[in-house]
């Protein structure tokens, strides 16, 4: 019985991969929102007993293995934007969906200058724009996706 | 109180220990090829939904193919056979020229070339990370793909197999940056090497020395040197030559043949580089 309603949080994390791998036209994929994190960082925020750093690890190593990157270049940005997020979460979940867009915004820029400054160790750094795009647009997306995962939540009765 | 503090200890460490795990993960899996298994067992379990994800791309083709009119079709046939005739043609003429090949290499006692082995597929349309270049095909060991075969299409070489599971695999583009691929210039038979440089029409020759016999337009072909990729197939063809005469090399832009960003079917190819004694 426990194990379906966390079947849900499993769920929703393979959306989040599905969207990760959907198919976009070329100039528009740099500014495809971290799914995958932003997913993590609502669960960790609503349960942060649950879903935790073992979590985003293994999690990124499926989003390394499914997008062809250096294997940890993932996990290691959702593993350090999870603890930030344990440190700070109580505090952000009572505040308003804008400011913690403006708090999703500044996960999503840390989580995305890691896996830009591994691709720039591996040789192939990329384009400046790569910094702020995906972030910015997960800003965007944020309250949408908090409140349909706080539904989400609600209905499966997770707690 | 005290049970966040100790929560957030217990975070702290955990959290270092991962931190660590990943950092060493990337350094193994960038140096050696230890992780390709899990890499390829996970990849596995992610197939079902590869092939999920790129089933709106294969239903919309198959649509189009099923409400194509009568007329499209006759068209498309008759297009098609006549295409077929001119390269029945060619290949008439072509197997005069591997019998000549087949006798002269007996006269000079060589051993005789064997054809290369070919595997259809397709892509999956998937998207891979934006800074590689990086393509999914629907076919994986159960097929017989292996690491490290190349991958061509109609028109020339894509690139060669760097991840497989059993049921799909990742291929490196020629385009990418960190490909290299050893190319010979057909024409006067000069080598060298191709690297990708992130866009999909152009390559750079680099270290060619200023003396070196190169042209524009020049058709660059695989030299089959270092084994990975099969010789003799198209690469690409040179667009730019700019004199760097301070060092006595060239610097040389080739756009490649294949079509990197649109080809949606795909070879492998096993190559018979090991020739057999007679």
């Amino acid at each position: 019985m426990l194990n379906l309603r966390y079947f849900v949080i499993f769920l929703s994390l393979l959306v989040g991969l599905i969207l990760m791998i959907l198919p976009l036209p070329d100039p528009v994929q740099i500014y495809r929102p971290n799914w995958v994190a932003l997913i993590l960082i609502y669960w960790n925020m609503a349960l942060p007993q649950r879903v935790g750093p073992w979590i985003a690890f293994f999690i990124g190593i499926v989003v390394d293995t499914s997008q062809g990157t250096l294997l940890g270049q993932h996990a290691l940005a959702l593993v350090i934007i999870i603890y930030i997020n344990q440190i700070f979460h109580q505090r952000i979940r009572v505040m308003s969906l804008v400011q913690q867009a403006i708090y999703v915004f500044g996960l999503l820029v840390i989580s995305q200058v890691i896996i830009v400054w591994v691709e720039g160790i591996m040789g192939r750094p990329p384009p400046l724009l790569a910094f702020f795009s995906a972030p910015f647009i997960g800003m965007l997306i944020w309250p949408w996706v908090f409140v349909v995962l706080r539904d989400i939540r609600r209905k499966a009765n997770i707690n | 109180m005290n049970q966040l503090h100790y929560r957030e200890q217990g975070t702290s460490i955990r959290t270092l220990f991962l931190v660590g795990l990943c950092i060493a993960l990337m350094f193994v899996d960038q140096r050696f090829n230890h992780l390709e298994v899990v890499r390829s067992n996970i990849s596995l379990v992610l197939s079902p939904i590869r092939y999920l994800v790129s089933l709106p791309a294969i239903t919309g083709s198959w649509a189009n193919e099923w409400l194509s009119s009568h007329i499209e079709l006759l068209n498309e046939n008759s297009a098609l056979k006549a295409k077929g005739r001119i390269l029945n043609a060619r290949l008439q003429k072509m197997q005069v020229l591997k019998a000549e090949n087949t006798r002269l290499r007996n006269m000079l006692g060589s051993s005789r070339k064997l054809a290369d082995q070919v595997i259809v597929a397709e892509l999956l349309s998937v998207d891979q990370s934006p800074y590689r270049q990086l393509i999914e095909i629907n076919k994986g060991t159960f097929d017989g793909v292996e690491l490290g075969l190349a991958v061509i299409d109609d028109f020339g070489v894509m690139g060669q197999v760097i991840h497989v599971n059993q049921y799909t695999a990742t291929t490196i583009l020629i385009s990418d940056p960190e490909h290299a691929i050893p190319v010979q210039f057909i024409r006067s038979g000069t080598r060298s090497v191709a690297f990708g440089n992130g866009s999909v029409d152009q390559l750079e020759l680099r270290y060619l020395p200023a003396t070196a016999d190169i042209k524009v337009n020049d058709q660059l072909v695989t030299s089959g040197l270092g084994g990975r990729f099969p010789a003799d197939y198209p690469v690409a063809t040179v667009i730019s030559i700019t004199k760097d005469l301070t060092h006595g090399f060239v610097s040389v832009l080739a756009k490649p043949l294949a079509r990197l960003d649109s080809s949606r079917e795909v070879l492998v190819v096993k190559s018979n580089n090991g020739l057999t004694a007679e």
